[in-house]
This record gives C-alpha cells, sequence and structure tokens, in this order.
C-alpha cells in the first residue's frame, strides 16, 4: 500500500472513506396504501454514515404511499430493527455474511420499536451519538475529553459536516487540532522495522520515534454461529441482537520494538480463542523482546492476569469455539499485518475501530 | 460463569437542576447494558428522558456493557455515572 498524504490521506483511508453499499430499499408492506405499491428505492449507503441520514434522500420514493401520521423512520433487515448508531458498514460486515448487493433493507416510517431501540429525531440524534462516541473514544486515548469539549461550535459542525458529506481532506484538517494520534505513523514504521512480517518500505523510518504507549478504542461485534455449517453463506440469520456480543475495549499496545500485529490484537481481545494454540508468533515476538530489554517477567505477568479477567468478563466459552471471519471495513485483512496500520487506516471518523468477528461455537451457549 | 455474578458499583450523581437520589450508590451486574442504568434511573425519577453521562464527560451507546464501562472508565472501585434532565455536556 502506497502512502500519499498529499492527496489528503492515504490511499486505504481514501478507499475506506470511498466506501458505500448499494441498498435496495423496500417500505414495509403494513405501509403501502397505493396501488400498485411503490417500487424500491436503490441508493449508495457510504459505509462510514448512518442509516437516518438517508431518510431525506429515500422519503421521496415513498412520501405518497404512506397512511396519515408522524415519521419514526426506522430500518430493518430480515425482521431484525437495524441499530441506528452502528456505522452502516459495520452493520453490513455484521449481518451479511456473504455480503449481498444490493442489500435489500425495509423501512418503515410508523411503528417505532421504542422497546428495542433508542429515539432517533434524524440527524440531530446521530451527529449527538457521533460526537459522544469521539468523546469516549478521546477519553480512551487521553483519559478525558478536554480536546473534545473545548472545540469551538464552527469546528465541531465542520467535522460533522465532513463526516455526513464523506470528505476525508476536511476531516483530516480539523480532526488533526484534536490531538488524538493514537499510532503515529513513526510507531507504524518502528513496528514495521523490527518485524519479520515487514510488508512496506522502511525508508522513511525515523528511528528516534519515542517510546509510547498507545490505547486504541476498538468496538467488537461478535457474532456466534451454534450451528454446522459449511460456509458462511449458511450462517443462520441475526434475528435478535442478543444474538451478538458488544465488546468495548481497548487494546493496549506497548511500543517496547515488537511486532505488535492484528493478531496480537486479537488475541488481547479475546484471549480464550486462543488457548488451545502453540501461538509461535507471540513467543518469537517474545523472544525478540527478551533480546532487547533484560527483564520481561513483570509485563508478561500482567498480560497473563489481564487474560483471566478477560476470559471472566466476556462469558464466551473457551472451548470449541472457532473464529471464522474477522471483517474490517469489509476487508479479511491478514492478521500479521501491524496493528497500527490497521488503526491508522481502517478506523471510522470517531476514533473507534469496529472488527467484526464471525466465531464458530459447537455447544450451545448463553452470554 | 463469573462474569454473570460479577458487580459493578455505580455511583449517580445530580447534575444542574436534576433531583439527588436518596441512595446514590447501587451495585449492577457487570453483564448487564448501560440502557439498565438509564432505565433505573428514569423509573426513580419518574421522568421519560434524561442525559446520562459517565464521568461528566460523555454518553455510552445503550447497549455497551456495564462491566466494559467500569473496565475503561471505571476508578477507585467504581463506576460514576452522572445524570441530567436538560443536557450537560453537549
Amino acid at each position: 500500500m502506497v502512502m500519499d498524504y498529499k492527496r489528503g490521506g492515504t490511499d486505504a483511508q481514501q478507499y475506506v472513506w470511498g466506501g458505500a453499499i448499494p441498498l435496495q430499499i423496500h417500505l414495509h408492506d403494513s405501509e403501502v396504501t397505493t396501488l400498485p405499491p411503490p417500487p424500491p428505492a436503490l441508493i449508495l449507503a457510504p459505509r462510514l454514515g448512518y442509516l437516518p441520514l438517508l431518510v431525506p434522500q429515500i422519503k421521496p420514493f415513498f412520501s405518497s404511499s404512506l397512511p396519515p401520521g408522524v415519521d419514526t423512520v426506522w430500518f430493518e433487515y430480515r425482521g431484525l430493527p437495524l441499530k441506528w448508531y452502528i456505522p452502516t458498514g459495520a452493520l453490513f460486515d455484521l449481518l451479511c455474511a456473504e455480503p449481498e448487493r444490493p442489500w435489500n433493507l425495509t423501512i418503515h416510517f410508523r411503528g417505532y420499536p421504542g422497546n428495542m431501540l433508542p429515539p432517533c429525531e434524524g440527524e440531530d440524534s446521530v451527529k449527538w451519538s457521533f460526537i459522544n462516541a469521539l468523546k469516549e473514544a478521546a477519553y480512551i486515548i487521553n483519559g478525558n475529553c478536554k480536546n473534545i469539549m473545548n472545540m469551538s461550535q464552527s469546528d465541531q459542525a465542520e467535522l460533522w459536516r465532513s463526516v455526513l458529506n464523506g470528505q476525508l481532506e476536511a476531516y483530516l484538517r480539523v480532526s488533526s487540532k484534536l490531538k488524538l494520534d493514537i499510532v503515529g505513523d513513526d510507531f507504524a514504521f518502528k513496528l514495521n522495522s523490527t518485524t519479520s512480517h515487514s510488508r512496506q518500505s522502511t525508508t522513511d523510518l525515523d528511528t528516534t520515534g519515542t517510546i509510547r504507549t498507545g490505547r486504541i478504542p476498538v468496538r467488537l461485534y461478535i457474532r456466534t454461529i451454534d450451528e454446522d455449517i459449511d460456509g458462511l453463506e449458511d450462517a443462520p440469520i441475526v434475528d435478535s441482537w442478543e444474538k451478538i456480543s458488544y465488546i468495548n475495549r481497548p487494546v493496549e499496545v506497548h511500543n517496547e520494538g515488537k511486532c505488535f500485529t492484528l493478531y496480537d490484537a486479537i488475541k488481547t481481545l479475546l484471549p480464550e480463542l486462543f488457548k488451545d494454540e502453540p501461538s509461535v508468533d507471540s513467543n518469537t515476538c517474545e523472544a525478540e523482546v527478551k533480546g532487547g530489554q533484560n527483564s520481561n517477567e513483570g509485563s508478561s505477568k500482567s498480560t497473563e492476569e489481564r487474560g483471566e479477567a478477560q476470559t471472566e468478563r466476556a462469558g464466551l466459552p473457551s472451548d470449541s469455539a472457532e473464529i471464522k471471519l474477522i471483517r474490517i471495513q469489509g476487508i479479511e485483512p491478514q492478521l500479521e499485518i501491524p496493528f497500527g496500520w490497521v488503526v491508522n487506516n481502517l478506523m471510522n471518523p470517531e476514533y473507534y475501530l469496529h472488527i467484526c468477528i464471525y466465531v464458530k461455537v459447537l455447544e450451545p451457549i448463553t452470554i | 460463569m463469573a462474569s454473570e455474578t460479577r458487580k459493578v458499583v455505580v455511583h449517580l450523581r445530580a447534575t444542574g437542576d436534576a433531583p439527588i437520589l436518596k441512595q446514590a450508590k447501587f451495585k449492577i451486574a457487570g453483564a448487564d447494558k448501560f440502557v439498565k442504568v438509564i432505565e433505573f434511573l428514569c423509573r426513580q425519577l419518574h421522568r421519560e428522558t434524561l442525559f446520562v453521562y459517565v464521568n461528566s464527560a460523555f454518553s455510552p451507546n445503550p447497549d455497551e456493557l456495564v462491566i466494559d464501562l467500569y473496565n475503561n472508565f471505571g476508578f477507585d472501585g467504581k463506576l460514576v455515572v452522572n445524570y441530567a434532565c436538560s443536557m450537560a455536556w453537549g
């Protein structure tokens, strides 16, 4: 992947910001009052966007067919009301095991399922949710969210507009003021230089890269498949959000000169899924670290302790569970990619990395 | 599993003109979602809507797990939750 900052962002960032999912939207039968019923609406939904933001574009297709009443718009996929505050790309990656194009969604203008979804007043609600997620991410990165709180009204408006309109360059201009560099590129390059998995040129390496610890905000969506299936296209549909584990847990990256890959990050997040593996990768890393440092005992102990706490916390089974798929921004990335690269290029504009994981579990579980 | 039984102490703090609760601290299962805290507050204060924050800073998603919030933002063995009748921190 060629880094090119001149055009505003890396190539990968531009792909992510330009990414969109073709939607085919049907009006729910119960709200059709005309004959013939209105044809479905075809529309492109930005990956980084949110479904309610599309309503002004969709409404004209159906407005003449609707029964009288006040609009309370919500979307549904195969019986599942869609959470409007999850980015559209993450919803698609999570709910369409086998990507469906166009993605057939049902829109409702009436009968909001208030017992399942928090109320949504259109763009204002989405903006509020976005800013709060940004503050939450900032809190994870910096230990406070002063930088967001102290943002000028005009900067906040510009930031939101850049997200709303999918303008990466404008976004980078405003977001750089927030000083939320979680893992600088020096960090990413430093990682590359010390790992055998090096995939990028290290000519720009800044060897004086400062040692820092990064906490990276991650939203993890785990879809468990408890049936024996041949391919993911046979995965049973998700008819309830109870079937998705939603875990918010930062990944701590210690810049100790050892490789920290996507594999390492997933292992930190879900240690119980890696128990039986000999974990050649991490042993190699540890050996490297030991070569450079005299004592590694303290840090490895704390990792173990944390691992135990997580197993207890996540409530996922430790045996007979197997990761079938990891999807980020519609990509199934190779696990040896440096995590710094993944974060810098694939995170959403609210500084969260949204990771969808499909786990196959052969025993029935309760979460 | 242990996660089912692990409890988190939530410290409720009124902000602005919101009434103060008689009992400011209570325990909630870590496996519960944040929406449970919101619903509890709405019931206690007989209000349909409330603005609920963590650490006077941000409003989490209603479906974030209480244990995640505690691990990420808790301190001194508790999770501080602020509530207000009108929007307090944007």
